[in-house]
């Protein structure tokens, strides 16, 4: 439980990050150019290219830095008026490695947890508990800066979640982990999502981890949002198309559909058909067909635009916009 | 899986993150205390409490055989104690009637000196050689994020800081210090000298403080000012020299004109002459007049407030400017006018000094 106030947290914001219009400049140069954007509960990814103002925005949530504009809300709390009550409900695995030199692993999530409030004894037994569920075995009693890269990561999320936070905010979470420890970090996050109710915001270059884990996606280019919403309505097929994965005579398959005057393709990846079927009746025949072409069928799925797609050609849009602003400039 | 594996639960109890300054100081103490070298330095520094624990056995048994009243032969005896027995002889001077006066002199030149010659110099080396890596350490390390993105305030993170070096300050100057008084008053013929003294502790703390502030924000604000704890260490003892050749160079030219008749030509003073040339009119203050055998000790001397003459430079170096305040909390040096300028440079510094960590320990989190 945390002490944040008298008030219900859910009663003041349903919503457990809120930006609004908000803006900051590093000397002349914009770093965050009006971002609105709602953190609902689930996971978030939060992606874009280096320089777009990702690290900013994690530091406007915690209160670091002084915004020129616009405002911020944690669970309803203004972190530029209360930092420390926000940065209570908030844990953060940072993206460089931050340990204090000479503590043990588990010495640093307890020191972590005491400077987060826990009582020292408890302290102890949550990091320890914690440590346990990320797997981090007897390593955890070697001093941080001998520890492993994959360890490291390990003890900076078991500190981050170790006083139960509202929000975990993560910068890159699976630099240099292997692909098992990549996919067990992956899971635990979705665990905290799924079965504790955490809200989590990934800030990551993975397009391939936000795809698999997150249920929604902030694209940030040059200190603007351009893209918002949830993975499923952003790589959804504007045309409606299917894609049928099996094996088997595909080309005959394909011509069958052409020549019932459907639209079908073989996928470029080479993984089954593309084709277009907008009623449940053509949704039959294409399964009717597939029997008749003695293709082995096994799903039939909405097609979805790979994440970096969606990725590339928001980049494209936002130069594309960008160019335009500049362009329509008066001289 | 571990065996006792509880899955991830929530925390049923409640944060109050209150005390992070207390947790980051005593995690650092937990960390420095880890060397080894730091450990022997301090133990070592409890040595020099010894010689004058002496000097304080020396002056009791003096006015329990009654021979502080039996006049100056006394102070020559005390001289068997080398130094400390020296500046228990100067303190008696010529008031040797009344051994309660007595008591105050000598006790309170005693903890001076032993909190000004010993005990400052082996401070400023403990702390030149812990404090930088206290802020520089953790901005190498990019600790500041363990710190910033939790409930820690800057003045949270700057008290912890100061209170880690401010307990090496406690252990190396103000906790031998009181045990000197302590062992004062178990030596003296009477419990009751505790009540007569009973300022002493109060003074020895206020001293200590005076050390304390100025000199632990200076060397938080230089570790503040640089990743590398080398380039603060090596800032911390530069600092320190220059200062004390300054101070040297421009006291020196002072003294050395003060020595000069009015004719010109610098007099070649005997140091064992027995009534040496002074600026000073001869004064009732037994330390106003500094016998012969004492003056080989200078350092000793100055270091106890025996040496009156006005220190015009004292502001100009961190040490001898606390020597002078110190001076001042012991009633030692009562012109306020000579206190006034080493004080204002105390102030000034632990301002600027915290003015500096005010503005750099956030600084890389706000970048």
């Amino acid at each position: 439980m945390i002490d944040a106030g008298t008030e219900p947290l859910q009663e003041r914001s349903p919503l457990p990050v809120r930006l609004e219009r908000v803006e900051k400049w590093y000397g002349r140069r914009v770093v965050l150019a009006g971002v609105t954007l709602d953190i609902p509960p689930g996971i978030t990814g939060l992606v874009g290219p280096n320089g777009a103002g990702k690290s900013t925005l994690i530091r406007a949530i915690l209160g670091l830095v002084r915004l020129a504009g616009g405002r911020v809300e944690v669970c309803g709390i203004d972190p530029a008026v209360a930092a420390r009550r926000v940065r209570q409900l908030i844990g953060v695995v940072p993206e460089d490695d931050a340990a204090i030199p000479g503590l043990s692993g588990v010495e640093m999530v307890q020191y972590a947890a005491r400077l987060s409030g826990l009582p020292c004894v408890e302290a102890l037994r949550r990091a320890h508990e914690v440590l346990d569920w990320c797997d981090a075995g007897q390593e955890r009693y070697r001093t941080v800066e001998t520890l492993s890269v994959g360890m490291r990561q390990k003890v900076a999320f078991a500190a981050a979640i170790v006083h139960d936070p509202v929000i975990v905010i993560l910068d890159e979470p699976t630099n240099g982990l292997d692909p098992l420890e990549r996919r067990a970090m992956l899971g635990r996050l979705v665990t905290l999502a799924r079965d504790h109710g955490k809200t989590i915001l990934v800030s990551t270059h993975v397009l391939r981890d936000v795809q698999s884990i997150c249920d929604r996606l902030a694209l940030l280019v040059r200190g603007r949002v351009r893209l918002a919403g949830s993975i499923a309505d952003l790589t959804g097929s504007a045309d409606r198309d299917l894609r049928l994965r099996g094996s088997g005579p595909l080309e005959l398959f394909v011509a069958r559909l052409t020549a019932r005057g459907m639209k079908a393709r073989l996928a470029g990846d080479g993984d089954g058909v593309l084709l277009h079927a907008t009623d449940p009746a053509a949704v039959v025949a294409v399964w009717e067909e597939a029997g008749r072409a003695g293709v082995e069928a096994w799903a039939l799925e909405p097609e979805r635009r790979p994440l970096e797609e969606v990725f590339l050609a928001a980049l494209q849009a936002a130069d594309d916009a960008d160019l335009g602003r500049l362009a329509n400039a008066p001289a | 899986m571990p065996l006792h594996d509880v899955g991830y639960r929530a925390w049923e109890g409640v944060l109050r993150p209150r005390a992070a300054a207390v947790v980051i100081a005593g995690t650092g103490i937990r960390l420095a205390w880890k060397s080894r070298w730091l450990r022997r330095v301090m133990l070592f520094a409890w040595s020099p409490a010894l010689m004058f624990a002496g000097g304080f056995f020396a002056f009791e048994q003096a006015v329990e055989d009654g021979s502080i009243a039996a006049g100056r032969d006394a102070t020559r005896r005390l001289d068997g104690f080398g130094l400390v027995g020296r500046l228990v002889a100067t303190s008696l001077g010529g008031q040797l009637d009344d051994p309660e006066a007595a008591r105050r002199i000598v006790w309170s030149r005693l903890l001076l000196a032993f909190m000004r010659a010993p005990q400052a110099v082996l401070l400023a080396v403990v702390v030149g050689l812990v404090a930088p890596r206290l802020i520089a350490g953790d901005l190498r390390a990019r600790a500041w994020l363990v710190y910033f993105t939790r409930p820690v305030s800057r003045s949270d993170y700057i008290l912890g800081k100061f209170g880690v070096l401010a307990a090496i300050v406690t252990v190396i100057t103000l906790l031998p210090a009181l045990v000197l008084w302590l062992v004062g008053v178990l030596v003296s013929p009477s419990l009751a000298v505790a009540l007569a003294t009973w300022d002493l502790p109060l003074r020895i703390i206020a001293a200590a403080v005076a050390v304390t502030i100025p000199t632990v924000l200076l060397a938080l604000a230089y570790s503040s000012l640089t990743a590398e704890s080398r380039i603060a260490t090596f800032a911390w003892f530069a600092t320190w020299v220059a200062c004390w050749i300054a101070h040297g160079a421009l006291a020196g030219a002072d003294m050395a004109a003060a020595t000069r008749p009015q004719g010109g030509a610098a007099v070649d003073a005997d140091p064992y002459a027995e009534d040496p040339p002074s600026e000073h009119p001869p004064s009732e203050d037994p330390s106003a007049v500094m016998p012969r055998h004492a003056q080989q000790f200078n350092w000793l001397a100055r270091a106890a407030g025996i040496d009156n003459s006005v220190d015009r430079w004292a502001w100009l170096s961190l040490y001898h400017a606390q020597g002078v305040v110190q001076a001042w909390i012991f009633g030692i040096e009562q012109r306020f006018v000579v206190v006034l300028p080493p004080l204002a440079s105390l102030v000034a510094v632990a301002l600027g000094s915290l003015g500096v960590l005010l503005v750099r320990v956030e600084a890389p989190a706000r970048a």
